[in-house]
């Protein structure tokens, strides 16, 4: 949030408003939302991306990252609340107990809505953000304390031959190749 | 704005009286850093106005949206046009640095060298319906004195007797796809990173973060090199957080002044003989644009052109995500150590011309879900990023025509923190550039599914890490506002020093050549100060 505290100073972006444009967004207060609209919201967020090995963790902290990112954005903190409460209207009650395949043909409707392309812009950057998730993709972060990967695997892979890494010692290539020139080589 | 005060703002190096005429040099990057070390190495008293911080190495972060919300410009910024960072990232049309070294604490290191028919795009590719294509004033010959220096300057792996660096993981793959479709001018380099010790930096140690600034210290860039030697000879004063904000001029038309705001928002007036614009293009142009005069109504060496602004370039670029059976773990290791240069050709009868450069890359999850394909979501994004351990990835970077209406104007609708009117970038891509990125493409999957790929991913150009031509070089001053040395056509005095001075963009990574510009620049600017001709 020290981030986030020092990019308002400067009157700049935050990286989680990067795909939104707030040339025009008045900041304020974030959007107070109920336990409800929050359940829907971390729903939503799985249904838009889905991966099947992750626990609800980092979609709860996806979803607060959405809510805390609307204080930037006062139209997107009035709407978001009944824009989410619309998706239990749509399932005729519990939007949560729905399958994953019927959410999803819902929100291909709502891709281009504001509220929905809005949420993705922020979580997008907060889901893949998250250090849990970084583990269970297996990517491996920082690594200038640990030596970097010198000693830890940055040539390891082994399924293809080692290539050579000089440049090519052989006949200089042609700068310009024009149907002459090929008919000269030819 | 408020009233100008003669209170000093916080400087490092030795500081120089407002009042003081010396060269006044607008932006610390590639560009601007190149010529502070020149000029001061050479006897010539500096103050560099800077509005990013003074970042160190101790400060760069290992993570990549924590290090871009400590260095990114991220002051507002306006898009319009038909390319689709208008919609996917309408306020971030560039991806560059705000901070003392500007964008080369950012970037990565790949260095080839501009060709010589790249100084001749208009004779050798013939007039290109809606390009605006120029030939530049100068040549490869004129600069190639000068390309040796900045290579030594830079380090550049497999050049001056510099060692290659080893092949990491997703160089592996790219290289045995490369050779497996009979290309042959593939390398890990030139690159601007230590594969072993040299001008007192350490050896690569293959940490995969050198996009957020490199906290080894194995890489080159401005912050590291030329700003602590530039301070040492006690020539310079540099002046972090403070933002140029109008250069003006005297009765007679020579630049005589810089006005900046410090951190704290008081104006400053500082007194110039000579004045370096090197804020990097968009900036560039701006800054240039906000400088009108009754002398100068559109703007400052806008007058016989009309050209600032106009021919913006962003190089065609595009990237490939490759998924295999087996783990590629691309993140380890150095991002960019790896170029292939077979398709940089000009060869019209791939249905375009001017040539492009294939080049490993390797984004973190984070970075790669906002980028692999904006706007995304569902299984067919998210598979994608499960893909991430056996992922390769490579850029592609090309030649993009200029066009006079993509273009930087003022959008006074919109203002920045200090009130002042924001850049709006305007951008379409030309069919040639279309041509290209299809072709492009197409060659990357060729190579990646030599190597066995079970699916490539096509990237769109993420916002633009290379920025030039908005403020060319051009033999007639009705063609564009700078002469063959960068100086503007209709204001004695006016230098811009950065990639806006590029009269076309070439296939190649552009800081290699805006740092051989500077230096060639810098000579001459030092001769003309001697003879007292400034
Ligand atoms: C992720 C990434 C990877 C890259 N990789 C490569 C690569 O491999 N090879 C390559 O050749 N290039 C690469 N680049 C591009 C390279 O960094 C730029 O081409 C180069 O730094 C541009 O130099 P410049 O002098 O034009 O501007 P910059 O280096 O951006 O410097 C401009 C400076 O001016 C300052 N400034 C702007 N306006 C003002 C103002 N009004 N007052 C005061 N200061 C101002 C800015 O804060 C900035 O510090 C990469 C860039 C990025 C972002």
């Amino acid at each position: 949030m020290s981030q986030r505290h020092e990019a308002d100073r400067r009157g700049a972006k935050d990286p989680d408003d990067i795909k939104r444009d707030t040339s025009a967004a008045v900041a304020g207060e974030p959007a107070q939302l109920t336990e409800r609209q929050r359940a829907i919201l971390v729903r939503l967020l799985r249904a838009a991306y889905p991966h099947d090995s992750f626990p609800d963790g980092p979609y709860e902290r996806t979803a607060d990252a959405v809510i805390a990112a609307t204080a930037d954005d006062q139209r997107l903190a009035r709407t978001l609340g009944p824009d989410l409460d619309q998706l239990d209207v749509i399932a005729g009650g519990d939007f949560c107990s729905v399958d994953e395949q019927t959410v999803t043909h819902w929100l291909r409707e709502y891709s281009e809505e504001p509220y929905f392309r809005a949420i993705r812009g922020i979580a997008v950057v907060a889901l893949y953000d998250d250090h849990e998730v970084w583990e269970l993709l297996g990517y491996e972060g920082p690594s200038v304390d640990q030596g970097g990967y010198l000693h830890r695997g940055f040539d390891d892979l082994d399924w293809l031959p080692d290539p050579r890494i000089e440049e090519y010692d052989g006949e200089p290539r042609p700068d310009i190749i024009t149907s002459d020139t090929q008919g000269a080589d030819a | 704005m408020s009233e100008i005060t003669d209170a000093r703002p916080t400087q490092h190096g030795k500081p120089i009286e407002h009042g003081d005429p010396v060269v006044v040099i607008i932006g610390s990057g590639a560009g601007g850093g190149t010529m502070a070390h020149e000029l001061a190495t050479n006897g010539v008293r500096c103050v560099v106005l800077e509005a990013g911080p003074f970042l160190q190495r101790e400060d760069y972060v290992n993570d990549e949206w924590e290090a871009f919300s400590q260095m990114a410009w991220l002051d507002m910024r306006t898009t319009s046009g038909s390319w689709r960072i208008a919609r996917d990232f309408p306020n971030l049309p560039a991806w560059i640095v705000k901070a003392v070294g500007g964008t080369t604490t950012h970037w990565s290191g790949a260095t080839p060298r501009f060709m010589a028919h790249e100084f001749k795009a208009l004779s050798t590719y013939g007039p290109v319906e809606g390009a605006n294509l120029l030939d530049w004033p100068i040549t490869l010959a004129d600069l190639e004195p000068y390309y040796d220096r900045a290579e030594k300057a830079i380090g550049s792996t497999h050049r001056h007797g510099r060692p290659p660096l080893p092949a990491n993981n997703n160089y592996k793959v790219f290289a045995n796809g490369a050779e497996r479709v009979g290309y042959k001018y593939y390398a890990t380099g030139p690159y601007g990173t230590n594969a072993e010790p040299y001008d007192g930096r350490p050896a690569s140690i293959q940490d995969g973060f050198n996009f957020q600034g490199d906290k080894s210290g194995a890489k080159w860039s401005i912050a590291v090199r030329e700003i602590p030697r530039a301070l040492e000879t006690g020539n310079v004063d540099l002046r972090p957080q403070c933002h140029a904000v109008r250069i003006t001029h005297d009765p007679a038309g020579k630049v005589d002044a810089v006005e900046y705001l410090d951190a704290d928002g008081a104006l400053h007036r500082q007194a110039a003989r000579v004045v370096c614009v090197a804020g990097n293009s968009i900036e560039t142009a701006r800054l240039l644009l906000m400088s009108d005069s009754p002398l100068h109504p559109d703007g400052l060496a806008n007058s016989s052109s009309g050209q600032v602004g106009r021919n913006y370039m962003r190089h065609l670029t595009g990237s490939a995500y490759a998924r295999f059976d087996e783990p590629v773990r691309m993140y380890r290791g150095e991002t960019m150590a790896g170029i292939i240069a077979d398709e940089a050709s000009h060869n019209p009868a791939r249905g375009f011309v001017g040539g492009f450069y294939m080049e490993t890359l390797s984004l973190g999850p984070a970075f790669l879900a906002s980028f692999v394909e904006p706007g995304s979501w569902g299984r067919e994004f998210t598979q994608l990023l499960e893909a991430y351990r056996n992922t390769a990835g490579m850029w592609i970077v090309g030649e993009d025509m200029p066009q006079a209406s993509n273009r930087v104007t003022l959008n006074t609708d919109v203002k920045d923190q200090h009130g002042l009117p924001v850049p709006n970038v305007h951008f379409d891509d030309h069919p040639n550039d279309a041509a290209m990125r299809r072709y492009a493409y197409r060659a990357a999957d060729e190579l990646y599914r030599a190597v066995g790929a079970r699916g490539v991913h096509h990237t769109p150009p993420y916002p633009a890490t290379h920025n030039l031509g908005t403020c060319r070089m051009a033999e007639r001053p009705e063609d564009g506002p700078l002469d063959a040395w960068g100086q503007a056509h209709d204001v004695p005095g006016l230098f811009v020093s950065d990639g806006s001075v590029m009269t076309t963009g070439g296939a190649a990574n552009p800081t290699l050549t805006i740092v051989a510009l500077a230096m060639r620049q810098a000579d001459h600017v030092v001769d003309l100060l001697r003879r007292d001709e400034l």
